[in-house]
């Protein structure tokens, strides 16, 4: 119940995880030659003229910003991908399809850095925004089914979906938990509260054993 | 639950509680009129809760139940919780709730917080991630404290969230930066 301005300590902002996010791998077709660069994060290249190769998204916006190479989109990022995760997200209910951990910050980097090597970018654009309003209405449905008896989720959310229902969540769960103590209530009405919750369980799951 | 340096558990404590005392008491100066400073067996006062804890540990006196979880409002709870004015009762309702549970052992009280909190809860959880933000005050006022932080929270980040989305400048200049400087003989 207390200490929540020292759980906010915790949240990242979203330029941080942006960030994070620019640790992923991408792959780029670069149009200069260069020998291998050797960082401390790992090698990268060698860079040859129309030769894809793989780098991390810092990297390749890097030398965007530069005009020294073209970004290919990865493989989730094309419309017909992305027409089948949005279907997928609207039929099911409570379970999220799988996407990149980061597909929100890749997303926003792509469409600010390399908008002329994305094929139909508005719609691509679009259809991220549609799947990123479902599953944002989902999860705060979903949420709507936690209580006292709620002690993990497992869910295929992404890095900024979570950030952003975080400061809530773990607030509410705390309170949750600290008002179903067993020393506040008696346990014959634990039981009766958790009636309700399993019959009609979402994408919550309770962590059994 | 209670930590030291918490300012919210220490305004918690600051909460009246109705007690009476068992024996007569003499230096207490809790009644202005009264010149003895002197308070007689079964007299009725509201107490702040950290005193009255000491005071009924002791077996000075015997706490009752606050009147915020008095019949009336546990029916309002039970009819429709979410829009019950609890700021108004008592904006530490969880808070001293627990604590009361804890020092005269009324275990209705827990279930009663939990109901209260579980149906709130909701209504919280909706209206900081959906509603525009002039829709606030009216809903905002009847939250305590607590649900008040959780709302906040929320809100916070969702706006966090919808701002970086939105664009604006990636990098911003530090205000020190571009200014002209000034000659030094000036």
């Amino acid at each position: 119940m207390s200490g929540q301005s020292d759980s906010r300590g915790f949240t990242f902002s979203a330029a941080e995880l942006e960030f994070l996010a620019e640790d992923e791998m991408i792959e780029i077709v670069p149009n200069l030659r260069i020998k291998p660069l050797s960082l401390i994060c790992g090698d990268f290249g060698p860079f040859q003229p129309q030769i894809p190769t793989q780098v991390p998204i810092w990297l390749a916006v890097a030398l965007k910003k530069r005009g020294k190479c073209t970004i290919r989109p990865p493989d989730w990022m094309s419309v017909e991908k992305l027409t089948l995760v949005l279907e997928a997200e609207r039929d099911k209910a409570s379970d999220f399809e799988a996407l990149p951990f980061h597909y929100v910050e890749i997303s926003r980097l792509l469409f600010d850095h390399a908008r002329d090597d994305i094929p139909e970018v508005y719609m691509v654009r679009s259809l991220i925004e549609d799947i990123k309003d479902v599953r944002f209405h989902k999860i705060s449905t979903g949420l709507e089914k936690v209580s006292s008896r709620t002690y993990a989720m497992k869910l295929n959310l992404s890095a900024m979906e979570v950030n952003v229902i975080r400061p809530f969540v773990t607030g509410s769960l705390e309170t949750f938990y600290e008002l179903g103590a067993p020393e506040i209530i008696q346990e014959s009405e634990r039981q009766e509260y958790r009636r309700p919750q399993t019959a009609d369980r979402g994408p919550r799951r309770e962590l059994r054993r | 639950m209670a930590r030291y340096y918490d300012i919210d558990d220490i305004l918690a404590d600051e909460e009246l509680v109705p007690a009476m005392f068992l024996e007569a008491v003499n230096g207490v100066g809790l009644f202005e009129s009264n010149e003895s400073n002197r308070v007689e067996p079964r007299s009725k006062v509201e107490l702040p809760f950290w005193l009255a804890s000491e005071l009924h540990q002791r077996q000075v006196v015997s706490v009752s139940v606050p009147p915020c979880f008095n019949k009336k409002t546990r029916e309002e709870i039970g009819a429709d919780g979410a829009h019950v004015d609890l700021r108004s009762r008592c904006s530490y309702f969880y808070e001293l709730g627990c604590k009361i549970v804890q020092l005269i052992g009324d275990k209705t009280i827990g279930s009663l917080l939990l109901v209260a909190f579980q149906t709130r809860y909701k209504e919280v959880l909706i209206k900081a991630h959906t509603s525009a933000s002039a829709l606030a005050p009216k809903f905002l006022s009847l939250l305590t404290k607590e649900e008040t932080k959780l709302y906040d929270a929320a809100k916070s980040s969702t706006a966090a969230f919808k701002t970086w989305r939105m664009g604006g400048p990636r990098f911003q200049k530090a205000s020190v930066l571009g200014r002209k400087r000034k000659p030094i003989d000036e």
